[in-house]
Parts: C-alpha cells; sequence; structure tokens
C-alpha cells in the first residue's frame, strides 16, 4: 500500500459520495422509481398534480445508460484517435449522458401525463423547462463522477489498471449507484414527502394509494420542492451509502494485495459485512422501540 | 385490458408491424455489411442503424401488446429480459455460423423467448395468452438490435471484429444498455388508461434514434470519422423528425398541453 493507492481511494470515496447524493436527487426531482407508481396513480384518484413524472425505468438500468454512454464518449475521446486529456473528456461524455437523460425525462413527462387525460391531468410546459434542466444538472454531476471512479479504476498509468474495458465499468458502477439510489435515498421521498399528511412512520396503507400531497406550504407542490426536502436528508444519506460501497470495497483490495492476500482481502469483506449487519440489527431494534407503535411501550413523555 | 396498465386499440396489425421488423432489421444489417465490404469504406454501417430501428419498433409493439395485461412496474424488466435473451443467442450465432449468424442468432433467440414464454405459462402459471408469442418477437427483436447496432460499430458481421470492435473496447455496454431502453422506454413512458398505439409507436423510432446515435458515437474510432459522422447525423435527423411528430401527438391525445396554470377543477 502506497501513498498513491491511498489518495486514490479517497478520491474515489469522495467522487461515490457526491455521485450517490446527485443520482438519488436527480431521481426525485423526477420522481422515478418507487414514487413514480404513486404519481402515477394520483390523477386516477382524483388528486391531479404539478409533480415531474419521469418513468424512465428503474434507476439501475437509465444510471446504467448515462453512465455506459458518458464512458463511451470519453473513451472515445481519449483514444489515440483523437487524444484528448482525460478531464474535458469525461466532461463532453457527461454532457451528452445529460442531453440523453434530459430527453428521455422530457418524452416520459409528456407520455405519461397524456395517457392520464381522462383524469384531467395537464402538461405544463413550465413544470417541463424548470425541472427537465434541474434534473439534467445532477445526472451530469453523476456521469461525471462515475466515469472518474471508473477511470481512476483503469486508466493505465494508475495502479489500480483493472483488465475491464472503461464502459463496461462505468456500466456496472452506474447499476450499483442506481440500486443504492433507489433502496435507499427513495424511502425519504416516497414514504415520507408524499405522504406527509399520514403519521410518520405509518407506513403505506394500500386504501391510501395515491393519495400523495400535491400542495405545498404555499401554492402547489413542485418537484423542486421535494428535491429541497430530500437534499437534506436522503441525498445525502445515498451519497454516504454509495461512497462506503465504493470506499471499503477499495480499501480492502488497497491493504491486501489481491494477487499475493487475496484471503485477507475477501475475510476482511466478510468481516465489514457482518459488521454492518450487527449494527443495522441494534439500529432497527432501537428505532423501533423508540418511534414504533407497539402496544407495550408508552413513550417517552410521562402524562 | 387493464386500466392501470392501461392500452388502447392497436390501429398496425402485429404480424404486419413483426414482419416489417424482423424484413427491415435483417436487410439492414445485411446491406450495410456487404456494401461496407465492396465499397470497403464505412459509410453504409448507418444502414444496420435503419435495422436498429425497425428492430426496436417491432419490440416496443411487443412490450406494449404484453404489458396491456397489467403489468406496470415490469415494463422494464421484459425490456432486459429481451435484451438478455437476444445478446447470448446473437453471440452464438455470430460464434458459429459466420456470416450466416444474424439469422441463426435472431432464430435461437425466437426459439428461446418461446420457450421462456411457454415456461411462463405453463409451469408457472401466468395465463398471459399472448406470452409465448410476445416473448418470441421481443426475442428476436433484442437480438436484432444487438446484432445491428454492434455492426453500427464494427462496420460488417465477422465475429473476430465484433469481438475486437464491440467486445474488447466495451462498447458492448452501450449496445446492450441504449438498445434495451429503446425498446422497453416507449411504452413505459407512455403508459396509462389513454395510451395510443401511434403514439407509442412514433417514440419508439425517437429512442431507436437514439440508440443510433449512441452506437455512431463509438464507431468514431472503428469505422472512421466518414461513417461515423454519416451514421450520427442520419439518427440526429430521424430523432428530431420523431420527436416533434410524437409532441404533436402528445398534444392530440392529452387533457391540455399549457404554458402554466393551476389545477383543472376539480383537481384540488
Amino acid at each position: 500500500m502506497d501513498m498513491v493507492s491511498m489518495g486514490l481511494l479517497a478520491a474515489m470515496g469522495a467522487l461515490a459520495t457526491i455521485a450517490g447524493a446527485s443520482e438519488d436527487l436527480e431521481s426525485d426531482v423526477g420522481s422515478q422509481s418507487n414514487p413514480n407508481s404513486q404519481v402515477q396513480l394520483a390523477a386516477q384518484v382524483g388528486h391531479t398534480h404539478r409533480i415531474y413524472n419521469k418513468a424512465i425505468s428503474g434507476e439501475p438500468p437509465s444510471n446504467a445508460l448515462y453512465a455506459a454512454l458518458a464512458a463511451v464518449v470519453a473513451s472515445v475521446l481519449m483514444s489515440d484517435a483523437y487524444g484528448m486529456n482525460a478531464f474535458f473528456s469525461i466532461a463532453v461524455g457527461a454532457l451528452v449522458a445529460a442531453i440523453f437523460n434530459g430527453i428521455l425525462s422530457m418524452t416520459s413527462y409528456m407520455g405519461r401525463n397524456a395517457s392520464q387525460a381522462r383524469f384531467n391531468q395537464y402538461i405544463y410546459l413550465d413544470v417541463l423547462r424548470s425541472h427537465t434542466t434541474t434534473i439534467m444538472a445532477h445526472a451530469y454531476i453523476t456521469a461525471f463522477c462515475v466515469v472518474t471512479i471508473s477511470y481512476i479504476m483503469t486508466a493505465t498509468w494508475l495502479p489500480i489498471q483493472h483488465p475491464f474495458p472503461l464502459p463496461v465499468i462505468a456500466f456496472t458502477w452506474g447499476i450499483a449507484l442506481g440500486a443504492i439510489g433507489s433502496s435507499t435515498g427513495d424511502v425519504h421521498y416516497g414514504a415520507e414527502r408524499e405522504f406527509q399528511q399520514y403519521p410518520f412512520g405509518a407506513g403505506l396503507n394500500a386504501a391510501n394509494s395515491g393519495d400523495i400531497v400535491t400542495k405545498a406550504e404555499a401554492g402547489l407542490r413542485s418537484s423542486i420542492d421535494n428535491a429541497w426536502f430530500c437534499a437534506k436528508f436522503g441525498g445525502p444519506v445515498t451519497g454516504l451509502a454509495f461512497g462506503l460501497i465504493v470506499f471499503l470495497d477499495n480499501w480492502r483490495t488497497t491493504i491486501f494485495d489481491p494477487a499475493t492476500q487475496g484471503w485477507y482481502a475477501i475475510g476482511t469483506g466478510v468481516l465489514i459485512v457482518v459488521l454492518l449487519n450487527v449494527y443495522n440489527r441494534i439500529l432497527e431494534v432501537r428505532s423501533k422501540k423508540r418511534y414504533g407503535p407497539y402496544p407495550e411501550y408508552v413513550g417517552d413523555i410521562k402524562v | 385490458m387493464s386500466v392501470a396498465a392501461g392500452g388502447g386499440a392497436s390501429k398496425i396489425d402485429k404480424t404486419k408491424l413483426t414482419m416489417y421488423g424482423l424484413g427491415g432489421g435483417i436487410l439492414g444489417i445485411y446491406l450495410a455489411h456487404v456494401l461496407n465490404m465492396i465499397t470497403g469504406t464505412g459509410y453504409f454501417s448507418f444502414l444496420a442503424g435503419l435495422g436498429a430501428i425497425a428492430a426496436v419498433l417491432m419490440g416496443a409493439d411487443a412490450v406494449r401488446r404484453v404489458c396491456a395485461y397489467g403489468i406496470g412496474t415490469g415494463v422494464p424488466s421484459i425490456g432486459m429480459m429481451a435484451m438478455g435473451m437476444g445478446l447470448v443467442a446473437a453471440m452464438f450465432g455470430l460464434a458459429v455460423a459466420g456470416v450466416a449468424g444474424p439469422i441463426i442468432g435472431i432464430a435461437i433467440a425466437m426459439g428461446f423467448g418461446y420457450f421462456v414464454g411457454m415456461l411462463a405459462n405453463k409451469i408457472i402459471k401466468m395465463n398471459i395468452p399472448v406470452m409465448e408469442e410476445v416473448l418470441m418477437s421481443l426475442g428476436g427483436a433484442g437480438a436484432m438490435v444487438i446484432i445491428a447496432l454492434s455492426v453500427v460499430i464494427s462496420g460488417q458481421i465477422g465475429y473476430q471484429d465484433m469481438l475486437k470492435d464491440v467486445i474488447f473496447t466495451g462498447y458492448i455496454a452501450i449496445v446492450f444498455i441504449a438498445g434495451a431502453l429503446a425498446i422497453l422506454q416507449p411504452f413505459n413512458a407512455n403508459l396509462g388508461p389513454d395510451e395510443t398505439q401511434d403514439r407509442t409507436l412514433v417514440l419508439a423510432i425517437s429512442t431507436g434514434g437514439l440508440a443510433m446515435f449512441a452506437a455512431g458515437i463509438a464507431s468514431l474510432v472503428t469505422v472512421g470519422v466518414g461513417g461515423a459522422v454519416l451514421t450520427m447525423l442520419i439518427a440526429a435527423v430521424i430523432w428530431l423528425k420523431a420527436f416533434l411528430w410524437y409532441f404533436k401527438l402528445v398534444k392530440r391525445d392529452s387533457a391540455g398541453v399549457i404554458g402554466t396554470g393551476l389545477l383543472h377543477e376539480g383537481g384540488l
């Protein structure tokens, strides 16, 4: 383990944290993934809305597309034929990915709302203009960070030198990032923000499907309000989760050389998983005791 | 028809679409290969891209037919399944059959799809009447999109060329995922009780154009600047035309496309 490897590891962890946060907020502005079905149902149960409905696919495939596309553009520009500097190549790649994201987002918003015509769901062009650019900006940051991580892993002048080509590594990280964003961050938006009128932690009763909050503190709720809310907790916690995955996974192969000490690296990985499981269990029991409406628990406040 | 997933009546018959998709896809792939070989250039790679768009149309209509049975959140999964079946069959076909590879690959993918559909209906007992036929179309469309976009990048059909230009460079990642989104996005983006077939298919042309554009970018290194720029230019024109057409159909079908404003009366 040398200082360069340790520095690169820290850089990858930091980039992954930023990518995780921006990915979650990007999906929240567009109500992608799990919260999407509630936005879709809202008009059908009588709540027409001004919330962006970006039904591209689940987050893993769509982020795999942005990351792979940005990586393909970057690797084309960095190839011997064009010889562009890596930093600018990745920047141009992320821009192309953001444009693709914008196109797919716009067609989803228009298509899904046009298919709700019988429930009087309008298509608002100002929502389209203001939100699509916000989504694209977040997607740009995500794609840039993911491709930079992949570049650090594959560049021939850096120590890691993964045998897979850049687009395939970026594709895999894109799927991983989308999965983290979908499982970690969406809870904050889909289960809490959309159902703020119900008690905290109440879960979603099937009878309440589609009964989402469409009015804001003042005026009608927009998806940028939702991103503002999720930026307080859901986005950062997604970033932390993805950052930890990238950092811990690469840390164990940095301190133990995979060629000679492979089993130590595997053992460390298993140990990390066991420790995190124990920690999660403690956290779950503790928070259920504190917040869960169990009959034997009367609460902290004495009447 | 399920209201949740929706879908209006089909104006264009499925057999016609499947035939056009298969014919257009195979014709595009072979024309690109033969013309590139005769002229010794990469200028005709765009023909394979046009073939990919035909295959996307066939796949998107198949997704539409099966998902009208109430598979709402399963739309992306169906698209991924199509590409999974297509990728395995396409690579097998190209590896064993040389220039006849695409036809063998597509045939195997369709057989594979039929078998998976039969498993879903007979063993898992999903009892969706169109399952076998739809998965057959989807497998074929997936294989065709993968082969066609790979030919855009490599310029010809040979397995060794594909390995060198598409697999080892990692461009297979974009071929796979851009192709998958091209097939699944049209119905996924239009899902709802007032979905119409023409709007979905026009969006399929648009997403097919995007996939062709992405493959065109990758071909900048492999077939050279001339052929790649031609592919990207044609893809961009197709996308723009289809996007404007789609916006027209959205205006036709929606409750209202308005600049700004409050909710419809009774919405609050």
